[in-house]
């Protein structure tokens, strides 16, 4: 999957490149054949455009894999907890059982004494004590029983994986109208949210996250597109962690801006990096782990919507990203691209 | 809860999760055995010696380790216990890091099946407690010597050109037959005693998993070499519960990784040869019967076959 994804990625590339160099070629030599050069143009846009689409499968398959193990971990025990509490349950109405017998058994004397002459007293005393002892015997494993202490603990597990499965499914909704290419309102901290949890297997145990996110107006953008923003940026600041660090999360409002930091503990980005981060395909990650997309990506899209992006970094001690978007945005040109 | 008055049947199980939750499901869910449970996949390795479990339970994806790495140090350390992997995603390297490394006993995808999980660790445990261990599979070298020149090695591949490239890289060094399919496999297996087997998953467009999976059903010995273009997780992840591949190597083959699965194949073929018992900790799991893509699709006339393969040809061992 991810192979076929490089290798539709360097085939987009490659053609970039030659429709690029062709263009060059085209403009020098023709000046005048200005409609070819549109053409080219054009050309040329759809192929970039071709290139944040297979990104963004690049992203889903992720997203799937992460997801499908968000998900499945808590069905796991939600699932085994309520049929093993069913087991549990039976046991438990064993040992109620064993207690109604012994109960039983006390009760026989009563009807025994009515006609008991001397010599079955004894043998009477003795099946008292005797039943008296079983009683005691099976109301103390009933008291002692775990039975009920675990059942209890194992629904409580339960309904917490419930909870668990039930903002996955909120959070998915935000997500999925990846589907939904068009313009819309959206609470850019909802995108957020989902985002989190879609990268959630690359932050956690390892990456604390701190999220300051104050209410927000409803802003018009293109919320997939809002989404893979969030998503790239979080996912480089988790990857600039090395080991154990924090994410920190903020939205505003200022002015007539919304503002998004994501700020990461992480490396920090070296003076000489620093301008060519938005670039597209340049990374400084080992092949197969960065394609050099994610910010050429963000860049692309926030300008689209008439936002812009800012850096901070020390190296060494982290980065934090804002990005800002205008509330009243006006048909933005991104609505074409992607 | 561990028992201080567990039967003698009770099993010692390992299990290791990130997810403190699925520990506590695991834990009352074999509650008739004694489990021992840790989030922290580093401390795992001594715990299994530590308690001399019989089963190891581990996730995969854990941020501390993976969980395939844990099941390597395990099987290093502590080799005597089966491991089963529990894991709630699974990539194609992790499948085959499961296999090549980890020599899983079975993987197991959550949310799992609790009669079947329950049933899966009793029968590990039985095994592991009753069956011998192979520690090592390197022989030493005259015997390695002597292992190579009697054990036959059975290339099952279509391919003339992938079949050109493993005629170079082995048939200095073994005793190889090469075969484009199913029926000439056989007929090999019939004639030499065969202890390796190299296989696509597809020769002439039919699918040789099922072949592969009944072969190790009937004659757990034998160890299988899986090399493939095709590989997805499905596929490999049925290969080992139902077929218990030995490696699974993804073309194009290299020289190196090649003759070191072979070598080691080899030995283990050879030692279990010698000491059938211990090829219980290699049995296949039968393939689910309600079909799906797992059943062994083959036919009846097939499979009879590799049923009565001549024990004298495969080692006296019989599953
Ligand atoms: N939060 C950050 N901390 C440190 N360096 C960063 C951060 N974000 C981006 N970078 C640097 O910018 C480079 C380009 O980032 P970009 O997201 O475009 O690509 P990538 O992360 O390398 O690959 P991809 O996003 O396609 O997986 C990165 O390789 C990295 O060097
Ligand atoms: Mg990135």
């Amino acid at each position: 999957m991810l192979l076929i994804i490089v290798i539709v990625l360097v085939v987009a590339c490659a053609a970039l490149g030659v429709a690029l160099a062709q263009q060059r070629r085209q403009n020098l030599v023709l000046r005048a054949g200005q409609a070819e050069t549109e053409a080219e143009l054009k050309h040329l846009q759809a192929s970039q455009s071709q290139v944040i689409h297979t990104t963004k499968l690049a992203s889903l398959g992720q997203m799937v894999a992460g997801v499908a193990h968000e998900i499945n971990t808590p069905l796991g025990f939600v699932k085994s907890n309520v049929e093993v509490v069913g087991d549990l349950l039976d046991d438990y109405r064993k040992l109620v059982k064993q207690y109604d017998a012994a109960v039983q058994v006390c009760l026989q004397p009563v009807d025994l004494i009515f006609n008991a002459d001397k010599a079955s007293l004894d043998k009477l005393v003795k099946h008292v004590e005797e039943a008296r002892r079983k009683l005691f015997e099976a109301r103390t494993a009933v008291e002692k029983s775990p039975l009920l202490k675990d059942a209890k603990e194992l629904l409580g597990d339960a309904s917490e994986g419930l909870a668990q499965l039930s903002s996955l499914v909120v959070n998915l909704k935000g997500f999925s109208r990846v589907d939904r290419d068009g313009m819309d309102t959206m609470d850019l901290n909802e995108g957020i949210e989902s985002a989190l949890m879609i990268a959630q297997h690359q932050l956690r145990d390892r990456v604390k996250v701190v999220k300051h996110l104050q209410p927000l107006p409803k802003v018009r953008c293109m919320p997939s597109q809002m989404n893979q923003v969030f998503l790239n940026l979080i996912t480089n600041a988790a990857q600039a962690i090395d080991g154990d660090g924090t994410l920190t999360v903020d939205s505003r409002v200022d002015g007539g801006q919304v503002q998004v930091d994501i700020s990461d503990t992480g490396c920090g980005i070296a003076d000489d990096v620093l301008p060519k981060i938005f670039d597209p395909f340049f990374t400084t990650k080992p092949v197969g782990e960065g394609t050099g997309l994610g910010l050429s990506i963000v860049h692309k899209i926030v300008k689209g919507h008439g936002g812009t992006i800012k850096v901070r970094t020390t190296p060494r001690k982290g980065t934090t990203f804002t990005v800002s978007l205008p509330v009243n945005v006006s048909g933005p040109a991104a609505a074409e691209s992607a | 809860m561990p028992m201080t008055d567990a039967p003698a049947t009770a099993l010692r199980i390992l299990m290791i999760d990130d997810e403190s939750r699925i520990l506590r499901a695991l834990k009352a869910l074999l509650r008739e055995h004694t489990t021992f449970a840790t989030t922290n996949p580093l401390e795992a390795a001594a715990l299994a010696k530590q308690h001399d479990v019989d089963v190891v339970i581990c996730d995969q994806r854990m941020p501390e380790k993976a969980g395939v790495d844990v099941l390597r140090d395990i099987k290093e350390t502590h080799p005597r216990a089966l491991r089963i992997l529990l894991t709630g995603y699974s990539d194609l390297k992790a499948v085959l890091g499961s296999v090549n490394e980890g020599e899983v006993y079975r993987f197991v995808n959550k949310p799992w099946n609790n009669t079947e999980l329950r049933d899966l660790v009793t029968g590990a445990g039985k095994i592991a407690r009753e069956a011998p261990v192979i520690a090592r599979d390197t022989l030493p070298q005259a015997e390695h010597d002597r292992a190579r020149t009697q054990v036959g090695v059975l290339v099952i591949e279509d391919d003339t050109a992938v079949q050109q490239r493993l005629r170079e890289i082995l048939q200095p060094y073994y005793k190889v037959n090469f075969a484009n399919n199913a029926e000439r496999a056989l007929q090999i297996m019939e004639q030499n005693e065969t202890g390796v087997v190299i296989s696509e998953t597809e020769a002439g467009r039919s699918d040789l998993t099922g072949l592969l999976k009944a072969l190790k059903l009937h004659h757990p010995h034998i160890a299988t070499v899986v090399v493939t273009e095709r590989a997805n997780a499905q596929t490999a992840i049925e290969l080992i519960n139902e077929g218990q591949v030995y490696r699974m190597l993804i073309k194009p083959v290299r020289m190196g990784t090649c003759r070191l699965s072979v070598d080691s194949a080899i030995g283990r073929y050879w030692q279990l040869k010698q000491n059938p018992q211990a090829a219980r900790r290699y049995t296949a799991a039968k393939p689910a019967p309600e079909g799906g893509s797992s059943a062994l699709r083959l036919p009846a006339a097939l499979l009879n076959r590799i049923r009565s393969l001549p024990g004298r040809l495969l080692g006296n061992a019989r599953a």
